[in-house]
């Protein structure tokens, strides 16, 4: 196909596809990669700096910072991907059933989604966790209603401008019901600018996760989430440089990954939205 | 034109109504029951009681909703239940510190996005345009508040030019009032930038394509005049919109700079209630802050007009 | 005759990633004081290149590459870019296809018009806006103070083609350059709106390049035409002498595809005519004539080696090697 083609070439796509794998293997291989027990406190070695058997350093409570990072990966990877995998199942639900049906519905519905956006997406989040209390699920559900109104609307607008073309006519002609329509013959139509928004949703994700991590609202200590070890790490900054600059570097290198595929995914399969 | 402003104004009253209500929801789901929070978990069941009525707690919530509705419209916030000021004034003391961050963010992000953008699009598909393109994707893969960090212990502690502590609000001495800001607001600013730097190229490079760059060339005007007045101008327009927008980032990432750095503004007040349970604060500071990004976003629509005649008469 | 505008062996080439496209090959022409010269030709032929090669504004990845072009005595591909800036909208002005999206929609007719005045004369903005306003009033655009302050969406297709008429003629130019000037405009508006320009032109005296694909347009008001194929001319001459008695077969095969009701037609004749075959690609351009693959009177010397210019009558000229003076020694 020619758009695989295409983004082959690419070559900061290809980076940035590199850039996610080896993200994705560190969250498999773990236990693997990992030195030294995430958890585990060595309360003699505490504010230790780098050396050979430390690699970046450990923490206040003696805790190996580099294993902590590897760990860290995990909980950013199931975090970003759960979240955006439940937004897209909902923004598309929303958003088709809204384009197909229109009506007072879709009114109704997307001035929810409007209103949804009006929030800065991380007051948004930050306002259910606090409702939620501190538990990685609940992230999932924080960081998946942030982000639904943004799939839906993209879903809701393709469907607007496909649901006049013949295509969907003939289908309709055809004796199809609502649902084939709907999944068979429309969304996949619509599958570009979506699979550009997760990308870039998948970024936001992985920065939202650490942020409400730092402020500790996200997922609980003594989690290795990097964000909580940037908040840990905190007071610590002045006499214990190494064990703030690690994980933000791990934290920019994931979100770089998804950043550089999506910019990639965008100008391969609809350059009109660069 | 002027009705152009009033639909756009109408179009909000609504949603400001679901908003308010997802709020209300939202709040009214913490766990915990407030009269507990302020009598003590020990407290008998028929003070709780007194203190629930005297919060109106007792009452329906669609009641409660409807009176908070009502109190909000005329300006009553509730109190805070831990200070017992009234919310509004809680919130209106600290929000110039969080105005005046996002807006000196916005003016630097603004500063720093808008020459590379506009040049990008002029050296079009050169290596200056991938080498831009590069780092606006790593401006927006930077985590907000590790930058802050990093800022802080580079700028402020190594180098010893910005004080690390305190704050000196910038109406009451504007010079040392900036040094506190600097660094906040900069970071702040950074993703903003990156995105609007992002924006503005892809506009630039739309309109110049147009005839109407060509024409004005052809009339003779100095290739500055004619990418600065004619082609700038309707490629701000998508710009300003997409500013409006990332005023939203602006206005959540404030939240977590002023807690980086220690800022007495309306973010750092939402996430102490939040810690502290202060329910009508939290409502209060959540609903402020929409209603803020509503008007910005109006005010971006309504300076629309000015880049791009053709909107008030679709 | 006064020629005030001449173009010797212009060469304009665009360099792609898919090669080299010659978009304008070897051009010469001449457009004397106050004259129409029509610029006809296939989508592709080269005459909007040409065009902008005359004006320097050919984009990127586009250039010059040689040739001379010479307003009264000035070499244009000397001048230096500020010169340059001078001379456009000033001694040579354009007029473009689609008025509507040739003038800026954030900006006032008014303003653009003034904007034009202000650049190459020292005027200030109450005079600027006499001159315009009395411009615009010339071009028969009705209430022209009110549309002054205007924007250009606000005004039909064929009052924004007289306000483009307006600002181009303002300097009093001595060449006016209108590549398809009136194709996206309704058909009863076009009448109106070349009227105008014509007007206008013969009381200040411009020479008008009409570029179009429309043969019509160049038979009604053109005192001479020029053909262009595949980035070169083919034949030139006065209209009268190429529309009766064309030598180069593609203009004949361009005249004779023209339907016209009532013609006389061989009975066989029932379909339109069309001239067989496709415009080359301009990067892969046959080293001989370049209309050879589709010619049908075609000899081999065609193939080989690219026409000599042949004088019919005249004025009348020709690059086609079936002509008793294009062959060699002459």
């Amino acid at each position: 196909m020619m758009t695989w083609q295409r983004l082959v070439a690419h070559k900061t796509g290809m980076l940035g596809l590199v850039i996610i794998l080896l993200n994705v293997s560190v969250a498999f291989t773990a236990p693997w990669v990992a030195t030294h027990d995430p958890l585990g406190m060595d309360i003699l070695n505490r504010d230790a700096p780098p050396s050979m058997d430390h690699i970046f350093g450990t923490d206040d409570y003696g805790r190996d910072i580099f294993s902590r990072v590897v760990y860290g990966t995990r909980i950013s990877l199931y975090i970003s991907l759960l979240s955006v995998l439940v937004a897209m199942v909902c923004g598309i639900g929303i958003g088709a059933f809204s384009g197909y049906y229109r009506g007072w519905a879709d009114t109704v519905i997307m001035r929810f989604m409007d209103a949804l956006m009006s929030f800065p997406a991380i007051l948004l989040a930050i306002g259910i966790m606090a409702v939620r209390g501190g538990h990685i699920n609940n992230v999932v559900i924080a960081l998946g209603v942030v982000y639904t109104p943004r799939f839906a609307r993209i879903v809701r607008g393709s469907f607007l401008s496909l649901k006049e073309k013949e295509f969907v006519e003939a289908a309709v002609a055809g004796g199809n019901g609502d649902l084939v329509i709907i999944f068979r013959h429309i969304l996949p139509n619509c599958m570009a600018p979506i699979i550009v928004q997760a990308t870039v949703s998948l970024a936001y994700a992985i920065l939202a996760e650490a942020a409400l991590s730092f402020l500790g609202l996200g997922a609980p200590p003594p989690a290795p989430s990097w964000g909580n070890i940037l908040s840990d790490a905190r007071n610590f900054m002045l006499d214990a440089p190494w064990m703030t600059i690690f994980p933000g570097i791990a934290i920019t290198f994931s979100v770089l990954g998804f950043n550089l595929l999506g910019d990639a995914l965008r100008d391969v399969l609809d350059p009109r939205l660069k | 034109m002027v009705r152009y402003i009033i639909k756009r104004i109408l179009y909000i009253i609504p949603t400001l109504f679901i908003v308010a209500f997802l709020i209300f929801f939202l709040v009214h789901l913490i766990p915990g029951d407030p009269a507990l929070v302020i009598l003590g978990e020990d407290a008998s069941p028929e003070n709780v009681k007194v203190v629930r009525e005297t919060l109106g707690l007792d009452k329906p919530l669609y009641t409660q909703f409807v009176l908070w509705i009502g109190k909000v419209g005329m300006g009553d916030f509730g109190r805070s239940i831990f200070t017992k000021r009234p919310v509004i004034d809680d919130i209106l003391e600290r929000f110039p510190v969080t105005l005046v961050l996002t807006t000196l963010a916005m003016i630097f992000s603004l500063l720093i996005a808008l020459p590379p953008g506009i040049y990008a699009a002029v050296h079009h598909n050169t290596r200056k345009d991938y080498t831009f393109m590069f780092c606006t994707i790593l401006g927006v893969s930077i985590p907000g508040f590790w930058l802050g960090l990093m800022a802080l212990l580079f700028f402020s502690v190594k180098l010893g030019w910005f004080p690390t502590i305190g704050f000196v609000p910038m109406w009451e001495d504007f010079f040392v009032g900036f040094r506190y800001m600097v660094l906040p607001s900069m970071t702040l600013g950074l993703f903003m930038a990156a995105v609007v730097a992002r924006m503005i190229r892809s506009s630039m490079l739309e309109v110049l394509r147009l005839e109407y760059v060509t024409h004005a060339r052809a009339k003779g005007l100095g290739e500055w005049k004619v990418i600065g007045k004619h082609a700038l101008k309707n490629a701000f327009g998508p710009t300003l919109t997409t500013i409006g927008i990332q005023y939203g980032m602006l206005l959540g990432g404030a939240v977590i700079t002023e807690t980086v750095f220690s800022l007495p503004g309306l973010g750092k007040y939402l996430v102490l209630s939040i810690y502290s349970r202060d329910y009508p604060v939290v409502q209060g500071c959540i609903l402020f802050f929409a209603l803020t990004y509503m008007v910005i976003n109006l005010v971006v629509d309504i300076l629309y007009v000015y880049f791009d005649p053709r909107i008030v008469y679709e | 005759m006064d020629t005030v505008l001449s173009v010797e062996n212009l060469k304009t080439y665009f360099y792609t990633r898919e090669g080299v496209a010659k978009a304008v090959n070897g051009v010469d022409l001449h457009l004397d004081r106050g004259e129409i010269l029509g610029v006809v030709g296939e989508s592709g032929c080269g005459k909007s290149v040409t065009a902008f090669s005359i004006l320097r504004l050919v984009p990127r990845p586009g250039r010059i590459v040689s040739g001379e072009i010479v307003l009264d005595d000035r070499d244009l591909l000397r001048l230096s870019p500020a010169e340059m800036r001078r001379i456009r909208g000033d001694r040579i002005s354009m007029i473009f296809q689609e008025p509507m999206i040739s003038l800026n929609p954030a900006f006032t007719i008014g303003d653009q018009l003034v904007e034009a005045l202000r650049i190459h004369r020292n005027m200030n903005k109450t005079e600027a806006r006499d001159h315009a306003v009395d411009m615009l009033r010339k071009v028969e655009i009705p209430s022209p103070e009110r549309r002054f302050n205007e924007y250009p969406h606000q005004l039909s297709g064929g009052m924004s083609q007289r306000a483009m008429i307006a600002e181009s003629l303002l300097l009093n130019p001595q060449v006016l350059i209108a590549d398809e000037p009136t194709t996206a405009l309704d058909v009863t508006i076009q009448a109106q709106v070349l009227d105008v320009m014509y007007r206008l032109t013969r009381d200040i005296g411009t020479a008008i390049m009409l570029i179009t694909h429309n043969l019509g347009l160049v038979a009604e008001s053109a005192r001479r035409v020029m053909v262009m194929y595949a980035g070169r001319v083919i034949e030139e001459g006065p209209v009268k002498s190429i529309f009766e008695n064309a030598k180069h077969p593609y203009t004949r095969g361009l005249l004779h595809s023209i339907p016209l009701p009532g013609r006389r037609r061989r009975q066989t004749d029932s379909r339109l005519f069309e001239i067989k075959g496709i415009v080359p690609s301009l990067f892969d351009l046959p080293p001989g004539c370049a209309f050879y693959p589709r010619c049908s009177e075609c000899q081999d010397i065609c193939r080989h080696e690219a026409p000599l210019r042949c004088e019919i009558d005249g004025q009348h000229q020709v690059f086609c090697w079936l002509y008793e003076p294009c062959r060699k020694g002459s």
